[in-house]
């Protein structure tokens, strides 16, 4: 029996998270109680040397006028510092780097076998965010200085210094915004060393004028030594986990956490064919699994590559002024050595991850994929001697997919070989040689 | 198996074997063998130049040298790793004091420093180990015994304390919950450091006042480039900025050099100590 692929088909996978995502990287902060909407919240960081871009997905589907977020930064940035992003750049970056399904059909084995052909399908993945709220701003001194104030696209924005946590959060609260209890006391280390608060609302007239439906990514240009996430400020009011994925974009290699730990998800493992249609609901599980057994600690590259090139492709590369998009500013320099992407997915609380994430960019180009196999048996009635050889070994492939999805997601390995209908008499007939002399 | 110096082959071929199998780390073979075979030719190299040391003798230095290579620097090419190990084995003969009789880098700090400044291609994971309980408890089991053996373990001590202690304060005045330095010290790769690094007797001072005090001012140094220059290799940089001090601490005091073998039967001259 040879496996001849005819086609290719790949599935991309977008994950979807049912869980209130208040906050990432600070706080999402309403004028009324109106529901979050609950996605996987997403971060570009495209970073050389100490500059850094960073984009802020924005998938807020409430009223414009009630979006407020309040964001720490390490420093002061002007009106140019601060660009409205397009939102189709992170769906393209999901896209590309999504966990991806591909499927190999098995060839007649009675027959003679054809050259491969490879046909890749691709579909679209929305992308994912979290959402936002803010309410307005009014100048007022408590220790809290407006240091810019300036309107980019449909933002008002404000950068804020304090000098001390009760100011800052009185301040908040005067002016209208939803501020979670512990605000103070999460507010006060990014003050204490240091660091602005980027405040962005919505301008309703710019809003209305253009006919925007949804609000843009926010991207800030800056120039620091710490590489780093606050997520801490986004744990303040979390009942539970909290997803983040983030897309690391640097001319270097692969992004890491310096201080957790980055595991691989499980890749290449060839699952049941029953899977094709309940992709999502496999990776979510195999992520929770494999994330429960790293105690929760860990945070998990789903991809690592150098985006001038994919194999097996679940989305067109990015084009260099996508890249461009994406905050990637080093492609015109004569030493550019392009870009590399790494895409982290953190699932944070605040008992596993009491620590902002802190990352650092390495040189490792290593290649890394999250890619799930499912073969297609062949299903003919032919008749040949190949046949029934082919046959046994497609009931012991079978078996071994059932345990490996019941491995990877923590099924009961009798539930997954009722739905792929395995004999399961059969099966474990060929697996006890004393049956085949006995029996 | 009197010298210490076996004990911690084989713990830090125990630490890199569990590593490799259970902490999905990205090193492969060839670096490895790249790092031992570096590591054994430059020693044999040097020896067979120098009278006064054998290779015999000496090649367990080495060996451990290779070992905590491996377990630290990563790079793209194996040559990163073999220039590493050349320039490790070297700096024991090269920053090497007559008056003091001791090389004052640890050749593993020396050849990790060389291949993140020399080469674009080095990079080290503080993030490898994780916060997993069992780890470090084989980190302090096994390093609790080799330390008993040398009689280093006040300057692991000293230099945890005093770390823990600095960043204890600093996230008080932050604000942050006990999790935070639960979290911050749990660190594997802070504990193979504290443990295995900073103790190699032949590159620290040799007097119990003068290595508490080195490990005092390592222990400050690493948290002021890891909390004010955003440094994740801090511990390397501090341990090699710290080094030269060795000396002067030990210039400051008369105590007699640390020997790895003592056989009663050989008289103290034939030693040549400092070189292992």
């Amino acid at each position: 029996m040879k496996l001849i692929v005819l086609s290719i088909t790949l599935v991309t996978f977008f994950f979807s998270q049912i869980q209130p995502a208040l906050a990432f990287c600070g706080f999402f902060v309403a004028t009324a109680d109106t529901k979050l909407y609950n996605q996987a919240s997403q971060v570009i960081i495209a970073r050389d040397e100490n500059r850094t871009i960073l984009t802020l997905a924005n998938d807020y589907q409430g009223a414009a006028k009630d979006f407020a977020l309040v964001v720490p930064v390490p420093v002061v940035l002007q009106k140019e510092q601060v660009h409205v992003g397009n939102p189709t750049v992170l769906e393209r970056l999901d896209a590309f780097s999504s966990p991806r399904l591909v499927e190999y059909f098995d060839a007649n084995p009675c027959q003679i076998n054809y050259p491969a052909e490879e046909r890749i399908m691709r579909s679209d993945a929305p992308s994912s965010a979290g959402a936002m709220k803010k309410a307005r701003n009014e100048a007022k001194d408590l220790g809290v200085t407006v240091e810019a104030k300036f309107s980019v696209g449909e933002y008002d924005i404000l950068i804020l210094s304090a000098k001390e946590s009760n100011g800052l959060e009185t301040w908040l609260v005067n002016n209208n915004y939803k501020i979670p209890p512990g605000a103070s006391k999460a507010l006060r280390p990014y003050i204490l060393t240091g660091m602005k608060f980027f405040v962005a609302k919505v301008n309703l007239g710019e809003y209305n004028k253009n006919g925007f439906n949804r609000l843009r990514p926010l991207m800030m240009a800056f120039e620091s030594p710490k590489f780093m996430l606050p997520i801490r400020l986004g744990m303040l009011n979390a009942k539970g986990e909290q997803d983040l994925i983030i897309y690391i974009l640097s001319p270097k290699g692969q992004a890491e956490l310096s201080n957790y730990r980055l595991v691989k998800v499980p890749s290449d493992a060839e699952i049941p064919e029953y899977v094709q249609t309940e992709f999502k609901k496999f990776y979510k599980s195999m992520f929770e699994k494999s994330y429960e057994r790293e105690n929760k600690k860990v945070a998990f590259l789903e991809y690592a590559w150098d985006m001038a090139s994919c194999d097996p492709c679940s989305a067109q590369p990015l084009t260099p002024q996508e890249l461009k998009e994406a905050g990637v500013f080093w492609l015109d320099s004569p030493s550019s050595r392009g870009v590399f992407i790494s895409r982290i997915h953190v699932r944070y609380s605040r008992e596993t991850f009491p620590e902002d994430l802190q990352f650092q960019a390495t040189a490792n180009r290593e290649l890394f994929q999250g890619r799930y196999i499912i073969r297609h048996p062949y299903r003919g009635e032919d008749k040949c001697e190949a046949m029934s050889a082919y046959q046994k070994s497609l009931s012991v492939r079978l078996e071994k997919e059932a345990t490996t999805l019941a491995q990877l997601t923590g099924t009961d390995v009798n539930i997954i070989r009722n739905k792929m209908k395995l004999p399961s008499s059969s099966v474990q007939q060929q697996k006890n040689w004393w049956n085949q002399i006995w029996h | 198996m009197s010298d210490p110096r076996y004990y911690q082959i084989i713990c830090l071929s125990l630490f890199l074997v569990l590593g490799l199998s259970t902490r999905d780390w990205t090193l492969r073979a060839d670096f490895i063998l790249t790092a031992f075979a570096s590591c054994l030719i430059t020693q044999f190299l040097w020896t067979g130049c120098l009278k006064n040391i054998s290779f015999t003798s000496s090649w367990p230095s080495s060996v451990i040298t290779a070992l905590g290579l491996c377990l630290l620097l990563r790079g793209n090419h194996p040559l990163t790793m073999a220039m590493a190990g050349t320039l490790a084995i070297s700096s024991k003969f090269l920053f090497y004091s007559p008056w003091e009789k001791k090389h004052f880098f640890n050749p593993a700090n020396f050849g990790i420093i060389s291949a993140l400044v020399l080469t674009k291609d080095a990079w080290v994971s503080p993030g490898q180990w994780g916060t997993s309980w069992w780890y470090l408890l084989l980190f302090l089991g096994t390093g609790g015994l080799i330390l008993k053996k040398i009689g280093r373990w006040d300057t692991s001590l000293t230099f945890l304390l005093t770390y823990s202690l600095l960043l204890a304060l600093r996230n008080a005045w932050l604000g942050y919950p006990v999790t935070v330095l639960q979290h911050q010290l749990t660190s594997g790769s802070l504990l193979l450091f504290a443990l295995f690094m900073i103790t190699d007797p032949r590159s620290i001072p040799n007097a119990t006042k003068s290595r508490l005090l080195w490990s005092v001012a390592l222990a400050i140094l690493t948290v002021c480039l890891q909390q004010q220059f955003y440094r994740t290799d801090a511990l390397f940089w501090s341990l090699f900025a710290l080094s030269p001090l060795t000396l002067l601490l030990d210039r400051l005091d008369v105590s007699s050099p640390f020997v790895w073998q003592q056989s009663p039967l050989t008289p103290p001259t034939d030693h040549n100590p400092s070189l292992n």
